[in-house]
């Protein structure tokens, strides 16, 4: 591929981003505009600012990448993906938003008045995006060497860099502008090339999709067990996203908090018909991008294979811009969600330790990504899922739902989660994807389980430990807000 | 036209401070509709007592209970459907041989199945469940007085 594609589309991204964060700058002036938007956000923006937060490196080249090699298995994500928003939509959104709490942490302080479950969660929540954000910078690795041939580590630290003066610049308002760009970005950028490859596969008169898919790695198809796991991890992982939840803070009440909800699944099903059928044409016409090991770029490979010349150029500057901008909105909105979390705990919460926190948690990833090989996208993101889905979810489930939980049952059940599910992600790193048995490539399935039980059975023996306020929080959660438009 | 001012106690709403430890400006937007015109304070305040009353009287908690069973049983409802669903899409897959070989305007059925066939599925039972979570809260309030 020409280098200069993949650098000048880089760059194009890059501008982009940076002129909508400081048109964000110019009016996010309070510490709540650098939180959450001031609450201010309407459903099309937040909603369009969620889905191009949440379709990552995973989304965007990962889902591709998963189909060329494991045929229907791997369709299993994109549906995961987005029917995890329905789970949030029905246990978490509106109930969320009239908590009032800014973040996962102060949601569970709030609930159990403890500040050592206030504790415990930040941790949870800053190793959540720390894993979260290293696939995306394998991502950007895999993208500048494949389209530049310039050395892996400078796609890390311009994308790292870009998303350090971004958030550092205009917090929660700029970047929700800048996601919602990023999510039109990302499907115009599968879209208009699809298009093409669709002409041509019609122009040259190739029967269409005639014959049966090829199966170009030979890999059996996954078990059962292994696609119920990987489904328990994506339909309850959503639900403890950092990043994603953080948004739901920016909608006025609790029925917008729903209709956003809405919205952002009529985006991500459209957006993920795109992947599903790179994948599928991967599979008939280009089977051997599989063998190179480089899966993960059949996105950015396939237009310049199959339309090539000066058309071929530039569809694929726009895969390559929409790629970037997948790895710049997700890791910018985990940022933003760390750097919440981090600088209310540590910082004292003021505009200047949101800043010194978003460097923080930038930085950390970056020096594990850099020191770490990329393997699947969409498998990495998979296991950070199962991770969420392990830990956070059932302290929010439980916490909106039960009025039973204690903190001592909070911090059982999240310890255990993070042990059980950490433990399998260690174990499957040592002995290599070959070596690892399915239950230990894909925990979700129990690990979840254990995490609620645990976190149930504790707080049933530390009854005298519900908070005293449980009443009225059961109360502000799940009553509607006053029927007046009271923010305006 | 003069205004009448009918002042309401701004954060009675909010008891003993938001729910969040409160470091942000923005509150937990429920308190402060005083500013607006008499009507709107008046009923700000009636909204006001109608809270209290459901967070402090055994009536109103009876409501508010009935309300957080009939929610919570709306959504493992409806994500019980979905996921029934699902499951039979790949019974169906699974068990039904030759499926794999049937063709939908060229395209594998399977793959048309999966990767385009269970999104709106998905975004049916957003919709149903939208409505119908509404409509639950809509006789919550007409129950509790909060009009």
């Amino acid at each position: 591929m020409n280098p200069v594609v993949g650098v000048a589309a880089f760059a194009a991204v890059t501008l982009a981003t940076a002129v909508i964060g400081f048109y964000g700058l110019r009016i996010s002036r309070t510490t709540g505009d650098f939180y959450v938007a001031s609450r201010t956000v309407r459903p099309w923006w937040n909603a369009s600012a969620i889905g191009g937060e949440y379709l990552s490196a995973a989304s965007f080249l990962g889902v591709a990448g998963l189909i060329l090699l494991s045929g229907t298995d791997a369709l299993w994500y994109p549906v995961g993906y987005t029917a995890g928003y329905l789970m949030l939509l029905l246990f978490v959104a509106a109930p969320l938003r009239r908590s009032g709490a800014y973040t996962i942490p102060d949601f569970t302080e709030a609930r159990l008045e403890s500040r050592a479950v206030r504790r415990v969660t930040s941790l949870v929540v800053v190793m959540v995006g720390w894993l979260y954000i290293v696939p995306q910078l394998h991502g950007a690795a895999l993208a500048i060497r494949i389209t530049t041939g310039l050395p892996a580590w400078v796609g890390q630290v311009a994308v790292i860099a870009v998303v350090c003066v971004t958030v550092m610049a205009g917090g929660m308002r700029s970047i929700t502008f800048v996601q919602a760009f990023q999510y039109w970005l990302k499907l115009t950028a599968l879209a208009v090339p699809l298009l093409f490859l669709l002409l041509v596969l019609a122009g040259t008169g190739t029967p269409a999709v005639a014959e049966a898919p090829v199966n170009p790695t030979g890999l059996p198809p996954a078990g059962p067990y292994q696609n119920i796991s990987l489904l328990v991890a994506l339909l309850f992982g959503t639900l403890g996203l950092p990043h994603v939840l953080v948004r739901f803070y920016t909608n006025p009440d609790g029925q917008s908090a729903r209709r956003t909800t809405l919205i952002v699944l009529g985006l991500l099903s459209v957006f993920y018909l795109f992947p599903t059928a790179y994948g599928l044409i991967g599979r008939v016409f280009a089977p051997g991008a599989a063998g190179a090991g480089q899966a993960d770029a059949l996105v950015l490979l396939l237009p310049g294979r199959m339309i090539g010349g000066l058309a071929g150029d530039l569809l694929s500057a726009l895969v390559v811009a929409g790629a970037f901008a997948a790895f710049l909105s997700t890791t910018s909105g985990l940022v933003v969600s760390l750097a919440g979390v981090i600088s209310q705990d540590i910082l004292g919460g003021s505009v200047r330790g949101f800043r010194l926190a978003a460097l923080f948690s930038a930085v950390v990833p970056l020096g594990i990504a850099a020191t770490t090989d990329s393997t699947a996208l969409a498998g990495s993101v998979g296991l950070v899922f199962a991770f969420t889905a392990s830990t956070i979810c059932p302290v929010l489930l439980l916490g909106i739902w039960w009025r039973g939980l204690t903190d001592a049952g909070a911090i059982a059940g999240m310890l255990t989660g993070a042990l059980a599910c950490g433990g399998s992600m260690l174990a499957g790193a040592v002995l290599g994807a070959a070596g690892t048995p399915s239950w230990l490539a894909q925990p979700a399935a129990w690990t979840v389980p254990a995490a609620f039980a645990v976190m149930v059975l504790v707080s049933r023996a530390t009854r005298d430990r519900v908070p005293r306020s449980i009443t009225r929080l059961m109360t502000r959660l799940h009553t509607p807000e006053r029927p007046l438009v009271t923010e305006r | 036209m003069t205004r009448v001012r009918v002042t309401a106690p701004r954060r009675v709403t909010t008891g003993a401070g938001p729910v969040a430890s409160g470091t942000g400006p923005a509150g937990s937007g429920t308190a402060g509709s005083g500013a607006g015109s008499a009507a709107g304070s008046g009923r700000g305040r009636a909204a006001a007592e109608a809270r209290r009353a459901a967070e402090e009287t055994d009536a109103g908690q009876v409501f508010v209970r009935a309300l957080i069973r009939s929610q919570l049983r709306l959504g493992i409802v409806v994500a019980a459907g979905f996921l029934l669903i699902m499951l039979g899409f790949a019974l169906l897959l699974g068990l039904v041989p030759g499926l794999a070989e049937l063709r939908i305007a060229g395209l594998p059925f399977d793959w048309v199945l999966l990767g385009a066939g269970i999104y709106p599925v998905i975004g049916l039972s957003a919709w149903l469940y939208i409505r119908t979570a509404a409509r639950n809260e809509a006789r919550y309030r007409d129950l509790a007085g909060e009009r």
